[in-house]
């Protein structure tokens, strides 16, 4: 992976470009010097929130253009190969040539695609040093950190949210895929009552209902009560509920 | 003219919103969604002026992003934001140059 994101970088005014996961985990990076690993692992958790957050608007992107007065940000998405979301990164400068960054960045996007699919991202993230200090809490599962009383949700079934929906970029661990469904469909009702922060608001509801043990669609009546209780509007719980109860 | 205005009758606009930088609702177009959209395009907003300060790339303009059908145009002044959806998505740099016809004007956060 490293090989194609170096042909990325040898693209006049091009900075770095990086590929992270769906929890905003740096998987692989190639950047010129200032763009070093923990700088990298730094933007992957950043970009990571903004990747959710266009999810909320635009479930099927498929790229991002953030364009800066010195600068651009340009992603493009890799699909859910290699287990998971994965997300190609370049940083670019104002001399940055764009048609020749489009022809490279497909190209690029092509091949990691491919890459991914063959498993290259576990071998890559097998062999990765260890993340640094400040992104490390993302890298490391719940309830495995000194004094994180948060059980490992994830490992504790096959089937996660995030892996299961494409949707999120969190771990709850699910029960089957229309338990994932279920999550993502209230995550989207909720988004309409309190906005971008409604996936964690999810998140944490289900820690509070189920914390020891897969979320199910057993629970789903609880998981609608707490998640109701979010919103401020009594018309706003009335409406919540209601779009939940018809599916 | 204000900015929904000078998009609002180009065919390819679907629907806008004019929003505040931190996501408060201020005006639509066609969108019966206004205030959801206000807030997921102020946290997008404001989460990548964070990656922009990370990297020193200056202040933020435009964040666009593309689907098959459709794609989606933020354009980041200093007091407000507008987002509009738009299609087919080959159209939007089209809009954009409707909305910032320049670079040199002071605005952005």
């Amino acid at each position: 992976m490293e090989t194609i994101l170096q042909a990325v970088l040898d693209v006049a005014g091009v900075g770095a470009a990086l590929v992270f996961d769906s929890s905003g985990r740096l998987v692989c990076h190639r950047g010129h010097a200032i763009y070093d690993r923990a700088l990298c692992e730094q933007l992957s958790g950043t970009l990571g929130k903004a990747v959710d957050t266009i999810q909320l608007q635009q479930e099927d992107w498929e790229s991002v253009s953030a364009r800066y007065d010195d600068g651009k940000l340009l992603l493009r998405n890799l699909g859910a190969a290699g287990g998971g979301p994965h997300v190609l990164a370049v940083v670019a400068d104002a001399t940055l040539n764009a048609s020749f960054a489009t022809v490279a960045i497909r190209v690029a996007t092509n091949k990691l695609k491919k890459a991914l699919e063959s498993g290259a991202a576990s071998s890559v993230l097998a062999a990765a040093p260890p993340p640094a200090a400040a992104s490390s809490a993302s890298a490391v599962p719940a309830g495995s950190r000194p004094g994180d009383s948060r059980p490992a949700l994830a490992s504790s079934s096959g089937l996660s949210w995030s892996q299961a929906s494409g949707v999120g970029l969190s771990r709850i661990a699910v029960a089957d895929p229309a338990s994932s469904a279920y999550l993502s469909r209230s995550a989207k009702e909720l988004a309409r009552h309190v906005g971008p922060m409604a996936k964690v608001y999810v998140e944490e509801a289900v820690r509070r209902v189920t914390p020891d043990a897969p979320f199910s669609l057993s629970l789903a009546a609880r998981l609608r009560d707490d998640l109701a209780g979010q919103i401020e509007d009594a018309d706003g719980r009335t409406q919540f509920r209601k779009a939940l109860e018809k599916g | 003219m204000s900015d929904l205005k000078l998009i609002g009758s180009r065919p390819e606009v679907k629907s806008a919103v004019l929003s505040d930088p931190a996501g408060a609702f201020l005006d639509a177009i066609r969108e019966p969604d206004g205030e959801n959209v206000a807030a997921v395009t102020g946290f997008l907003t404001s989460t990548m002026v964070q990656a922009g300060e990370q990297l020193g790339l200056g202040v933020l303009r435009t964040i666009s992003f593309a689907g098959q059908a459709r794609a989606c145009l933020v354009v980041v002044r200093s007091d407000s934001v507008v987002t509009a959806f738009v299609e087919p998505p080959t159209s939007v740099a089209t809009v954009e140059k409707v909305l910032d016809p320049s670079d040199s004007s002071p605005r952005g956060r």
